[in-house]
């Protein structure tokens, strides 16, 4: 048993553990919370994959969207605190089912095939990093340039939405 | 090694499970898309493990991550601007009162 082995297993069980949390816990706040915390140990899991910018990158992103995701949960939700214990949740039994299915036909998938011979080592942080940029700024230009095209159009998307109607009818 | 992508494989896998579990059962806008969060960050873990231990030498298994978290940044900024439409207008976010969207 290597220690990368180990530390996968760690940081993959809290993550998991952590995405369960999200949905046990009554209070909205501990939910962003544990769902922050199930992104940072997937952030781990990148460095110990060696994916040293995926990983940083992750951690960071994660962290803000979560942070900007509890201010939504205390503005939007009716009991934020979880003091009350309301149940909000539907089909339950329905809901665990598909997600035991979905779970049980990704393990299926992920244990039965043969995966072929498994690299033993990754270039370096630097040529990584170096590697991905030549990669976005080349062969991959449009794709990025796409998906910075379509994170602009969300956030104008999203802003429009959310305007109130009044003030954009000039009232 | 094989251990190492079985044991990365399989956490996307419970992420996955997690999440469509969360998707499907949770009735506030907010938590479905904490539910849809998590069974994007199972396709970056993947992702990840793809790149890290069948292909390493190829920078476009990363760019795919980069597209996948672009997405969920997407997803959540659009999901956020319904939200707070909705609020606006009926003063919750919760979807069991959405039922007029079915048409």
């Amino acid at each position: 048993m290597t220690v990368q082995m180990i530390f996968l297993a760690f940081f993959g069980g809290a993550a998991v553990w952590f995405g369960v949390v999200v949905f046990r816990t009554h209070s909205m706040v501990r939910s962003a919370l544990a769902l922050l915390f199930s992104q940072t140990a997937i952030g781990a899991m990148f460095l110990v994959m060696q994916a040293e910018f995926l990983g940083v990158l992750q951690i960071m992103m994660m962290a803000t969207e979560m942070s900007v995701m509890a201010i939504f949960m205390v503005m939007f939700m009716m009991d934020p605190g979880g003091m009350g214990k309301m149940d909000m949740t539907h089909q339950k039994r329905l809901s665990l089912w598909a997600g035991g299915i979905g779970l049980l036909a990704a393990l299926l998938l992920v244990w039965l095939p043969d995966w072929g011979p498994v690299a033993l080592s990754v270039p370096g942080a630097h040529e990584q990093a170096a590697d991905l940029g030549r990669e976005l700024l080349g062969r991959s230009m449009f794709i990025f340039q796409s998906a910075g095209l379509t994170i602009l159009t969300a956030m104008i998307a999203a802003t429009m939405v959310a305007i109130v109607p009044n003030a954009e009818q000039g009232k | 090694m094989i251990v190492e992508l079985l044991i990365a494989l399989s956490v996307g896998a419970g992420l996955f499970g997690v999440g469509l579990y969360g998707a499907l059962s949770q009735t506030n806008l907010v938590m479905i898309v904490m539910g849809v969060e998590l069974i994007l960050a199972a396709a970056l873990v993947n992702l990840v493990a793809f790149w890290r231990y069948l292909h390493p030498d190829e920078p476009a298994g990363q760019m795919f991550v980069l597209i996948v978290m672009a997405v969920m940044a997407v997803e959540m900024a659009v999901a956020f601007g319904i939200a707070i439409a909705r609020f606006r207008v009926r003063g919750s976010v919760e979807m069991e009162e959405a039922r007029e969207l079915k048409g």
